[in-house]
């Protein structure tokens, strides 16, 4: 639809990453199967199966992406920019609400949230950007521009309200200008610059989101209200113990204590029925999967692809770093999926289509 | 740029590695406390109550037992939304939230909460109806105290309540949790461990709304034994309906044993208005009450036992050898010494003997007794005889009465004892006080050849007869004289057509002569009449003692009562109404 030719030849399908390739769809598969535990006994014992063809049309997205030439999608960023806006603002004026927030565009009985794909097109945008810099070391002055762009795109989002979405364009774009050689007093000033952003933001917070942040910080303040997540999910972590309670047995799991145990909380299913020997696997996998993303973006041949890998992989590290930060109480309730394992249509898709992304830049290396 | 992302390689390895580090910490360094936290999550710990023993009589009637009734719990660590399932159980039960909050308050973590004890069946009805709304919700069935004498024998039988914050310090609750429904009064609360039985539980599995899964372990409860008591259902019914509302108090032994047969205070109360904890306002009504109808008058009404009395005076003397039988004294009508007048029946009873003293009731004849036996002796021979002590009746709370002596009045109210004294109290007036099972037993002593024995309700293993404390002519002159206060004398109204009745009349004097003179149909100024008697005259099987507040004489209030009771427990109600006999009809105001 954007007029982009997408070829594959068979020098592209060689310089494939496997492993990436690989250890995405095994974490995929794995969400699907702890999808399964956590709503076998619930009211919607059948919602792995849609996991799962959620999992084939995400691998369909991200083969297309991977056959997308990165370079041709990032001559267009200007327009992926204009319509991600434009979809953020459709989404804030004209998008049903649902559990008290505009997130979802429903099209033919599917919800989709753009904010999700917006993540995908703000790191084209910022890497196009970044990439037609000449110079060696960046100023504030150089990123005030696209830091603007970026940050009304956050802003939307944030508008919407999804605080947890708005929040992955940060690491995003600071990890795209760190590469392009922001200067560190810079970096250490951005950082200043939005803790105290943070601070001024304090009095336009919702009250839930207030809640969240006094219970995170003290839990027994509300056992049964807000802190009530955080607390039955650590009871979930720790009673797994070193090797689990077993896939399907996990007591938290499947009686209900566990809230949002096929979405959000999906890492505290396992974490409780496969233990601890369960989370070092996958968090090692995990692991693989951000490496190998960043070592596409040494491999790039060019800027622009390292930029993006950047973007992307600053993303998918950054959710998965909250969530699983998250599940094991050290940061507070937001609603963030965990990538590819997170029951959830827009986050499962675009997390492999991200990674199709990456997949196009380190196929096209010893391109011209 | 190539360092740069070293760095950022760099930074996502440390992050990662933090997380497992706090996964180590959450799941093998405190994995046992989150295991622990994780089966108080899934598991619920239900109480089954173990019903309390029955009690029955000696016939096997049951006199106190045990209905199901439902019971509205909540564990409040259950509830996602505790405010919003309290304001819906509030609505639903019809109670306050206050109410319910104050019961919450009293929680131990993981614990039922009681919201709602002996729930109706709309309760339930309604609960039900909204299940879905209030899963955390549970109802259960258990066991609660039920009284179907209500009114009867209630002061014997007792009650249950909630234990009381001060029971819960007592070894003898020890282990029991709060709310636990003990007995509070009566047999009830001596027999409390016995009667209790142990409780049980069963663990079940829980899911996050509060349903139960599956039952995870079992352990059923032990019911409380059965306690067989030695009332008899059938009399204990007659001598409620003989008192025909009056106060008063009534007890029925067997002589010989020392069994209860039956008991009874009036004014009375339900006490299945207890089991479920009183209303305030009903409780202060009954606390408050000028008729005291919660104290049990058979073991804490001390009175004075008037000319009942004279048994005890007349045994002493003839075992202290002061008189014989044939002892007669002549009776003008009062007596004077000590510089007082001590008045008899006016008109006076002529010369009479010690049979015949008893019988008629002579004052005169007793106070001449006195002076020659003195305080001392009497004292002793009241005391052997059960006054100014405690009968040892297998119930809480047994008043003592008082037996004075001039020991007693020194240490206690710091005076010299007057020999005049002793003349009041021959005739059961002055500073001694007894408590109607005091007099039964003294009944029961004459009627068991002058053995003193311990009543009792609990049945048990026959204790061997004690010795007679007095020489068989004694028994037998003061039994003659007993025969004859209801053959002809004061007591006739006792009297039976087939079974000879033994008695004694007696009128407890509340105020003085003098005041009860000035105001002489006051009924509150009117003394309390005595009757104690044995039946049948020569195998005694029944000893009695009936007190009628306020009913000017004994012959006059208790005998008649006394007769329904024996007239039951001889099977002769259908008998001719009491004879009327005029020849001591006159006796009846100063018995």
């Amino acid at each position: 639809m954007l007029g982009l030719s997408a070829g594959i030849d068979r020098r592209l399908v060689y310089n494939l990453d496997w492993v990436l390739l690989g250890t995405s769809l095994l974490l995929s598969l794995l969400g699907a199967a702890m999808v399964y535990s956590a709503t076998q006994a619930g009211s919607t014992p059948g919602l792995y199966v849609k996991q799962l063809t959620l999992v084939g049309v995400g691998v369909v997205a991200m083969a297309l992406a991977a056959a997308i030439d990165y370079r041709r999608l990032a001559d267009r960023a200007v327009l992926l920019y204009v319509m991600s806006v434009l979809a953020l603002v459709y989404v804030l004026r004209f998008a049903p609400v649902i559990a008290g927030t505009r997130r979802w565009i429903v099209i033919a009985g599917f919800q989709l949230q753009p904010s999700e794909l917006v993540k995908l097109a703000a790191a084209v945008f910022a890497a196009k950007i970044f990439s037609e810099y000449r110079q060696e070391s960046l100023g504030l002055r150089e990123v005030a521009l696209p830091g603007a762009a970026i940050g009304l795109l956050a802003l939307l989002i944030a508008r919407e309200p999804d605080l947890g979405s708005a929040a992955c364009l940060v690491p995003l774009f600071l990890a795209i200008a760190f590469l392009a050689g922001l200067r560190m007093r810079a970096v250490l000033g951005l950082a200043a610059a939005m803790l105290l952003a943070a601070g001024l933001a304090w009095p336009f917070l919702k009250d839930y989101q207030k809640t969240r942040i006094y219970t995170f910080l003290d839990p027994s303040l509300d056992p049964r209200g807000a802190g009530y997540n955080k607390i039955q999910s650590q009871i979930a972590v720790g009673s797994g113990g070193l090797v689990g309670r077993g896939f399907g047995k996990g007591s938290q799991a499947q009686l209900g204590y566990l809230p949002a145990r096929h979405t959000d909380f999906v890492f505290s299913v396992l974490a409780e029925e496969l233990g601890f020997v369960g989370v070092f696997v996958t968090l090692a996998l995990y692991l693989l999967v951000v490496w190998r993303m960043l070592e596409t973006a040494r491999l790039a041949r060019d800027r622009l692809g390292a930029f993006l890998v950047a973007g992307i992989s600053a993303v998918f590290a950054f959710q998965l770093v909250y969530n699983v930060g998250m599940v094991a109480g050290l940061v507070p309730v937001k609603g963030f999926p965990l990538p590819l394992m997170s029951y959830g249509g827009s986050s499962v898709v675009a997390s492999l289509m991200g990674i199709g992304l990456v997949l196009s830049v380190r196929m096209r290396r010893f391109a011209n | 740029m190539q360092s740069r992302l070293a760095l950022l390689q760099a930074l996502i390895v440390l992050l990662v590695a933090g997380l497992v580090v706090q996964f180590w910490n959450l799941q093998v360094v405190r994995a046992r406390h989150f295991r622990e936290q994780a089966e108080n999550n899934r598991s619920r710990l239900v109480t089954l109550a173990a019903p309390r023993g029955a009690l029955v009589d000696r016939n096997g009637k049951l006199l106190v037992g045990n209905r199901p009734s439902f019971s509205v719990l909540l564990v409040p660590e259950h509830a996602e939304n505790l405010d919003r399932v309290v304001e819906r159980l509030a609505s639903a039960l019809g109670m306050g939230e206050a109410s319910i909050r104050e019961r919450l308050a009293r929680r131990q973590p993981y614990r039922p909460v009681v919201i709602k004890n002996d729930a109706t069946l709309a309760d339930i009805a309604v609960l039900d109806a909204r299940r879905r709304e209030i899963p955390e919700v549970s109802v259960e069935v258990v066991p609660l105290r039920s009284y179907p004498l209500a009114n009867a024998a209630a002061h014997a039988l007792g009650r249950v309540g909630e234990i009381t914050e001060r029971q819960l310090q007592l070894a003898e609750y020890k282990s029991l949790p709060p709310g636990a429904l003990v007995g509070q009064a009566g047999l009830e609360s001596r027999y409390n461990r016995e009667l209790m039985g142990k409780d049980g539980y069963r663990r079940v599995v829980v899911n996050s709304r509060g349903l139960e899964v599956q039952e995870a372990a079992r352990e059923p409860p032990q019911d409380g034994p059965n306690l067989t008591l030695s009332i008899d259902a059938s009399l204990q019914a007659a001598m409620e309906a003989a008192f025909e509302g009056r106060s008063g108090s009534a007890v029925a032994l067997d002589p010989v044993t020392g069994e209860i047969l039956a008991m009874t205070s009036t004014p009375a109360y339900d006490p299945n208005q207890f089991t479920t904890g009183i209303d305030p306002a009903l409780w202060a009504s009954l606390a408050s009450d000028p008729d005291t109808p919660l104290m049990n008058r058979v073991i804490q009404g001390s009175y004075a036992p008037g000319s009942t009395f004279k048994v005890i005076a007349a045994t002493a003397a003839l075992e202290e050898g002061v008189i014989t039988p044939e002892t007669s004294f002549y009776c003008p009508g009062q007596l004077n010494v000590y510089n007082t007048t001590f008045r008899c029946h006016p008109g006076g009873h002529g010369v009479v003997d010690l049979r015949r003293a008893i019988a008629v009731s002579c004052n005169v004849y007793f106070y001449q007794v006195g002076i020659r036996l003195e305080i001392a002796r009497l004292a002793k021979w009241a005391k052997l005889m059960g006054l100014g002590a405690p009968t040892g009746v297998d119930l809480p709370a047994e008043a003592s009465g008082l037996m004075p002596s001039a020991e007693w009045k020194l240490r206690v109210l710091k005076a010299p004892w007057y020999a005049g004294e002793t003349v009041s109290v021959a005739i059961g007036q002055g500073q001694v006080s007894a408590t109607p099972i005091q007099m039964a037993r003294v009944a029961a002593f004459v009627a068991n050849g002058g053995r003193l024995v311990r009543p009792h309700f609990a049945r048990q293993a026959t204790a061997p007869q004690p010795a007679p404390l007095v020489r068989p002519e004694t028994i037998a002159a003061v039994k003659e004289g007993m025969r004859r206060v209801v053959a002809e004398g004061t007591g006739f109204r006792a009297r039976l057509t087939e079974v000879e009745v033994c008695g004694k009349t007696g009128s407890a004097q509340v105020v003085t002569h003098a005041r009860l003179a000035a105001a002489p149909s006051v009924h509150e100024l009117q003394p309390h009449g005595w009757f104690i008697c044995f039946a049948p005259a020569d195998r005694p099987r029944i000893a009695l003692a009936v007190l009628v507040e306020h009913g000017r004489s004994g012959g006059e209030s208790a005998a008649p009562v006394a007769r329904k009771i024996l007239a039951h427990y001889f099977g002769l109600e259908r008998g001719q109404p009491a004879p009327a006999n005029g020849l001591v009809d006159s006796a009846d105001a100063e018995d």
